[in-house]
């Protein structure tokens, strides 16, 4: 595999001399970032808008249908104009620089996060050894922003809303860490692509989940973790609608608000493209070894796009199954959270990776 | 039980304070009496009233357990009384009670209920509050519709509306 | 924990409290106080427009001091200036979500004022029948704005399927959606258009399996009982002692109705008929007289509100639905104290009158009143999540707790 795809795509078109080596790096980095920016602003798009339409649907209703014709689809961008020209409120009395870092921090840990994610055997951001623990340790991250946002905003609901926050994040952070050791265990990489090739046997159906009895279970409790690091219903206390007005988003507003909004689907589809690569298999279905012994390598573009393709339309499913939950769940009280967290969550992680590893070295 | 044995058993337990009975009557032409429609009360002596109202509560055949409502009224504009209200309901005997308490306008105060019923708290705030009666014992007699500093008794027939609040004026 | 006040004001007790188990706090070097926090005048919770200041440790609230008055428009001082029947469309606005069953209230008063007065029969079905229809429209809201405050953005939205069929009806038989001032003094305002009891029929069949629909979303939805059970026990006494009455009431366990033990208009032959079933809570997820409780007496006097109608249906004949009252009504002298069963518990009108077209009094008892009142026993002990179950539970309406 190539070191630094972008790189060597721009050297491939034969620069002239007088560019310096690292001139060309830098403007690899930069299309790089601007992709990835370009990308998640499109993928935060689609989700509001997947997100409006599923709810809708679940409640009986349409959603949006007006704005651009077919079924609404640009109404995510008519809101983001929208929010782009509110007029930028501050609360007086609120920690200036603070409430202005907050979101920027949010979203630029989300993005740094997404950095690591793949987008096929031959095309990357960043390959890391350590893939998943990077996607983790930048992942919390955001909580730092979240918590800022609810002091910055000097409001008592804002408070309430951000201690919320501290406590569920850090309490699920156990169980998420824990609960992703077993498919690592069993696949035996960080590496998010070394983790999809493990999974290529079986004409692509060697996925995590059948390799190994404990992880299935260690999968349910990586989604409840997941759900409560997002902050996604039932275990949406830190924005609770009903009872903190808008917990700690409650001072935010405009393009501010929206930067929270972008984190929050961004993080999604992140634990989803998480969730899809360790558990089930990411680039591997059926499909993808087809392709790839029709032509030939992973280098090929059409598997490259094959690739892509599916692993997007798993990690779009993961994403529509926490829509699903969000609209049918309530909420959970947050002393009921933490207890799940660590008198449930984490003992049964605890045995699962014990389970796996017990099975590792028996079967193995 | 109809009124009628209702006030039969007070009489009986000599219930403290208990004055007289009203009950709907027809006109009467020669007695140039209009005539009264409606519920029968019971009048009540309001320095007794919550002896009155625990021997509602406690006797057995009675057993009104619930205050429904407390208020008061202002019969006649250029009156001198103010007549407070209460109506008690029995949940098993499936049977209400009406009483009326008179008080001088003048000094318009009278035993608090909460004694007996801690429904009545809330109800007496809003009684005191809208007709300037005082309940001795209220543990807690602040205005609750009403801002704080409001100046007057709005439901007394006498009340004159005032036409500026705080500087904002109505004119 | 007493809150002193002065003049309305909250101040902060002394520390080192005493705890509810017995103890004395044991105050630390680190100083902290409790945060006073301000739930309302505005606020997705409160049902209204009602201001509670909580003071809270944390997400435990250690205290609790409602504060009303933000709606209140002076009912009873206008029903002293207003001529009767002039007064009928104030008495659609305290609880404006059961507006049917506030006319009805007001007419029952005053008609019991007027002796001579009959109420034809046909008048007397209709109006039973719209008010309870308009019971389910109110307890459609209770249950999905219920779920709304727990955090289940769904059912609101089901309900509301159904209350806009609800509305619909009601705008057909009197224009209007939401304040309906048809139910007037002496029948109703108009006879029913053709075609209209068939609809509510259809109605009827419609809602019941709707009804399964509901019970099985958010009812017995398992984290919706863990968020309601065992939180806001009202025992017996309290309830009583507090007056509560309605769903409040029956929710711990008390069996009691005013439709059923002290009828009025028919209902006295519907529960004669069997027609009348009064659901009362049991405890069945937790303890008795807790929020699920009252939750679902609410959703099952949905469902049992239906027979009632289906009895009305059958039983309705032609003939006036207006009874021989004039243009300006003159009331003879008396005093009246009459109490409905209101979805939200006993709504009282005293009226009293002295022969002339305007009452001298006319006091209204609103069940959300009193309903209120146990918010400040209730509430502190409890979180700051469980607080909104318990005002959610009490499903008041800022309108006639204000009036």
């Amino acid at each position: 595999m190539e070191d630094r795809p972008i790189l060597e795509i721009l050297r491939s078109f034969g620069p002239p001399e007088w560019v310096p080596e690292w001139a060309l790096w830098l403007t690899a980095a930069g299309i790089g970032v601007g992709m990835l920016v370009a990308f998640v602003s499109l993928l935060a798009l689609f989700s509001i808008w997947m997100e409006r339409k599923v709810a809708g649907h679940i409640q009986c209703r349409y959603g949006p249908m007006y704005a651009g014709g077919w079924h609404g689809w640009a109404q995510t961008i008519a809101d983001g104009v929208k929010l782009l020209l509110k007029e930028d409120i501050i609360p007086t009395g609120s920690d200036k620089p603070l409430f202005v870092l907050a979101p920027a921090i949010v979203l630029a840990s989300i993005f740094a996060a997404l950095v690591v994610m793949p987008v096929s055997y031959g095309f990357y951001f960043a390959e890391m050894d350590l893939g998943v623990f990077t996607i983790l340790a930048l992942g919390s991250t955001t909580t730092i922003g979240v918590i800022m946002a609810g002091w910055a905003s000097n409001s008592k609901w804002a408070i309430y809303g951000a201690m919320r926050e501290a406590a569920q994040v850090i309490a699920y952070e156990i169980p998420l860490g824990l609960s992703l050791l077993v498919p690592l265990m069993a696949l035996g990489t960080f590496s998010l692509l070394d983790a999809s090739s493990a999974q290529a046997g079986w004409y692509g159906m060697n996925w995590a989940v059948f390799q190994n009895p404990f992880v299935f279970p260690a999968f349910l409790i990586f989604a409840t973790a997941a759900l409560a690091e997002t902050k996604r219903a039932p275990f949406d206390l830190p924005e609770a609608e009903s009872e903190l007005v808008a917990g700690f988003l409650t001072e935010y507003s405009g393009i501010r608000w929206s930067f929270f909004f972008m984190e929050e689907y961004a993080a999604m589809f992140l634990m989803s493209v998480v969730g899809s690569i360790f558990f089930f298999g990411g680039f591997e279905t059926p499909i993808t070894a087809a392709a790839r012994s029709m032509f030939g390598s992973n280098d090929h573009l059409v598997v490259q796009l094959i690739c892509a393709l599916t692993l997007l339309l798993k990690s779009f499913f993961g994403v529509f199954l926490m829509m699903w939950l969000r609209w049918t769940l309530p909420r959970i009280r947050i002393d009921q959270v933490m207890t799940m967290g660590y008198k449930y969550l984490t003992p049964l992680s605890l045995l699962c990776v014990l389970g796996a590893a017990v099975w590792e070295l028996i079967i193995s | 039980m109809d009124f009628q044995a209702i006030h039969d058993r007070l009489r009986a337990i000599e219930a403290p304070g208990l004055q007289a009975a009203d009950e709907p009557r027809e006109p009467n032409k020669e007695k140039k009496d209009p005539g009264r429609s409606g519920n029968p009360f019971v009048t009540v002596d309001p320095a007794r009233i919550v002896e009155f109202l625990t021997v509602c509560r406690d006797d057995s055949k009675l057993d009104f357990r619930i205050l429904i409502d407390l208020t008061a009224t202002d019969p006649k504009a250029d009156g001198e009384e103010l007549s407070v209200l209460f109506e008690l309901l029995s949940i098993r005997k499936k049977h209400r009670l009406s009483i009326k308490a008179s008080i001088p306008k003048s000094d318009a105060s009278i035993q608090s209920a909460t004694a007996v019923y801690r429904a009545a708290q809330w109800h007496e705030r809003e009684c005191g509050e809208m007709y300037g009666i005082t309940f001795v014992g209220h543990p807690d007699p602040r205005n609750i519709l009403l801002p704080d500093d409001w100046v007057g008794y709005p439901l007394r027939k006498d009340y004159e509306f005032p036409t500026e609040y705080n500087g904002i004026s109505c004119e | 924990m007493t809150i002193e006040q002065q003049k309305g004001a909250l101040t902060l007790g002394s520390e080192g409290r005493v705890l509810p188990s017995g103890e004395r706090e044991f105050m630390m070097d680190v100083s902290t106080s409790d945060l006073e926090v301000n739930m309302g005048p505005q606020h997705p919770a409160t049902h209204g427009v009602m201001r509670i200041l909580l003071r809270t440790d944390g997400e435990l609230v250690t205290g609790a001091q409602p504060h009303l008055g933000y709606l209140h428009r002076c009912a009873e001082k206008i029903g002293e200036n207003v001529e009767w029947l002039q007064y009928l469309p104030y008495t659609d606005r305290y609880d404006y979500l059961a507006a049917m069953n506030n006319n009805l209230g007001y007419s029952l008063a005053v008609e019991a004022l007027m002796p001579g007065l009959e109420i034809p029969r046909r008048a007397t079905l209709i109006r039973t029948i719209c008010a309870e229809i308009n019971r389910i429209a109110s307890h459609l809201i209770a249950f999905g704005t219920y779920g709304l405050d727990i955090g289940a953005f769904t059912p609101f939205f089901y309900a509301f399927r159904e209350r806009e069929w609800i509305q619909a009806l009601f705008e057909k038989i009197c224009g209007a959606r939401l304040t309906y001032s048809y139910i007037r003094i002496g029948g109703v305002f108009n006879d029913a258009p053709p075609g209209w009891l068939q609809e509510v029929g259809h109605f009827c069949d419609v809602f019941e399996q709707k009804w399964q629909e509901y019970y099985d979303l958010l009812v017995v939805n398992h984290v919706f009982v863990k968020r309601t059970a065992d939180i806001g026990v009202i025992p017996e006494e309290m309830a009583l002692d507090f007056g509560l009455t309605g769903p409040m009431l029956r929710g711990s366990g008390v069996d009691f109705d005013l439709r059923r033990d002290m009828p009025y208009m028919v209902y006295k032959e519907i529960s004669d008929a069997g027609a009348l079933k009064v659901p009362i809570g049991r405890g069945e997820m937790g303890t008795l007289g807790d929020c699920w409780d009252r939750l679902f007496v609410r959703v099952q006097e949905m469902k049992e509100s239906l027979a009632v109608i289906r009895w009305c249906l059958d039983s309705i004949e032609p003939g006036p639905v207006l009874g021989d009252v004039p243009k300006v009504i003159k009331v003879p002298p008396g005093e009246a104290y009459v109490g409905i069963e209101n979805p939200r518990g006993e709504l009282g009108h005293y009226v009293s009158s002295d022969g002339g077209k305007v009452a001298t009094r006319c006091r209204v008892r609103g069940p959300s009143f009193t309903n209120l009142a146990v918010l400040e026993d209730m509430m502190p002990g409890t979180l700051l999540a469980d607080s909104v179950a318990i005002i959610g539970s009490t499903d008041i309406v800022v309108g006639e707790t204000d009036r």
